[in-house]
């Protein structure tokens, strides 16, 4: 039996209090390394298939990651295609989760029927822009876009995002908006914790991730032998904040909402709002960088990359080594690393809180504010 | 790692399948499914497993559980 990876958030009270959070995880942080000695081209057919929610983010950095190894520099519209392409895949996770999650929090009937029409609208970019398959091409696949198809995609996305929020995205995330929002759909698990006095839930001290990810980044990696800051990263032991909160608390409903409540619960349940208004723009606006390109070829250089990338749930690092062509050594640092490290930012929102009959509720909504990509148990000692 | 295993269907019943995997059967819902899934196929279930994510071919498949069985004994799981 291949063992499922979890975490499990284990909360000491004392005298009314969480006096601690200890942060347990299964996750195969090292089980990149055995990518190595494997061919580039095998790896990328690999990782959409063995990363269950953020496969094309996994695949795109990965190539990004290698093409720097090899000192190629992806075109302009290849870089427009592959973004894309991640941010559609961010647009359907942050839809699944406000369709399927939110009403289970809120105690509502879920409306995946949105969230599937959401993520059929998006997972038809892929052959909008590479229609022979090779998206995963090392050095870029035959780009052919199709213009028509994508715009045709994207204003269907809208629409299930229409449908599912009941108001048009856009318009959402201005603040007198959102308030009337709030005002007007009481059963929507933002306006329920609003009510309940849980919209600076978890407020404390905020460390967003930098725009360019950890400024040590590449060294740590290449130092990192045993895998250990794979398993708990830092920076000058920082542990910082990463995801839809980290990347956006200067817009300004996130901003507003900040003053307001502090960087609690209802400020980051609103981030993944403004998360899909932005993508959903920039994805508009990328349409236009798009043209037809022939495939390219990766030459056989060797070298190191490192590549980022701003996926669903926050930066995603890939590190890798080219030597003879192959793989020599292959790392990813995940978002859920920084979010749910031992001295990260849920321990930080959950030591100190309040005891009592609902503290595994509050500790579930701020779980699932900070999105880990796999399952959480929580546990009371 | 959000890693997934490429689960094998074993049975349909309407919206549901059943599942196998490294020797472990599962149920798993197919509402978000937007192409049929026959006995055969191979799946990607999302975080929990209770929702099966996407259909990938069986090359890249049995590749993927390849790479995973590795992961398995070299005691990185």
């Amino acid at each position: 039996m291949f063992p499922e990876t979890s975490l499990n958030v284990s909360l000491r009270v004392r005298a009314d209090t969480v006096e601690a959070v200890q942060i347990r995880s299964t996750r195969m942080v090292r089980a990149a390394r055995l990518f190595a000695n494997r061919a580039a081209s095998e790896v990328l057919h690999l990782l959409p298939a063995v990363f269950s929610l953020c496969g094309t983010a996994q695949a795109l950095t990965g190539i990004a990651a290698l093409e720097k190894a090899a000192a190629l520099a992806a075109s302009p519209g290849q870089k427009a295609a592959r973004a894309l392409l991640v941010l559609g895949e961010t647009v359907a996770e942050h839809g699944l989760t406000i369709a399927r999650d939110w009403p289970a929090l809120a105690g509502t009937p879920p409306q995946l029927d949105h969230a599937k029409r959401l993520r059929h609208a998006l997972a038809g970019l892929r052959n909008a822009l590479y229609p022979h398959g090779d998206w995963l091409h090392l050095g870029g696949g035959r780009l052919s876009p199709d213009r028509r198809k994508i715009t045709d995609c994207l204003a269907q996305a809208r629409k299930a995002l229409i449908d599912l929020l009941g108001h048009d995205i856009d318009e959402l995330v201005l603040p007198i908006a959102f308030q009337a929002w709030l005002d007007g759909n009481p059963s929507q698990l933002p306006a329920s914790i609003l009510a309940q006095g849980w919209a600076g839930l978890g407020a404390a001290q905020f460390l967003p991730m930098p725009e360019l990810g950890p400024p040590d980044l590449a060294v740590r990696l290449s130092t990192d032998r045993e895998g250990h800051y794979l398993a708990r990263p830092d920076c000058a032991g920082r542990v910082f904040e990463t995801g839809p909160l980290a990347h956006w608390y200067w817009h300004p409903l996130i901003a507003d909402l900040i003053e307001r409540f502090g960087p609690g619960l209802l400020p980051r349940l609103a981030a993944r709002l403004v998360v899909l208004a932005e993508s959903l723009r920039e994805m508009d606006q990328l349409v236009h960088d798009l043209h037809d390109e022939p495939a390219n070829d990766l030459p056989g250089l060797d070298g190191e990359g490192l590549a980022l990338t701003e996926a669903a749930r926050g930066l995603l690092a890939h590190r890798v080594v080219l030597k003879n062509g192959k793989i020599s050594q292959y790392q990813i640092l995940a978002p859920t690393e920084w979010n749910f490290h031992p001295e990260g930012p849920l321990v930080r929102a959950l030591t100190g809180a309040p005891a009592g009959a609902d503290l595994e509720q509050r500790a579930r909504l701020l779980i699932h504010a900070l999105d880990p990509c796999v399952a959480c148990t929580i546990s009371q000692e | 790692m959000c890693m997934a295993v490429p689960s094998r269907v074993i049975a349909v019943d309407g919206q549901m399948a059943t599942v196998e995997a490294f020797g472990q059967t599962r149920q798993t819902s197919l509402m978000m499914m937007d192409e049929p899934v026959a006995v055969g196929d191979y799946l990607i279930l999302g975080a929990g497993g209770n929702f099966a994510a996407e259909k990938v071919a069986e090359a890249t498949a049995l590749a993927a559980i390849d790479y995973l069985s590795q992961v398995l004994s070299d005691g990185l799981a």
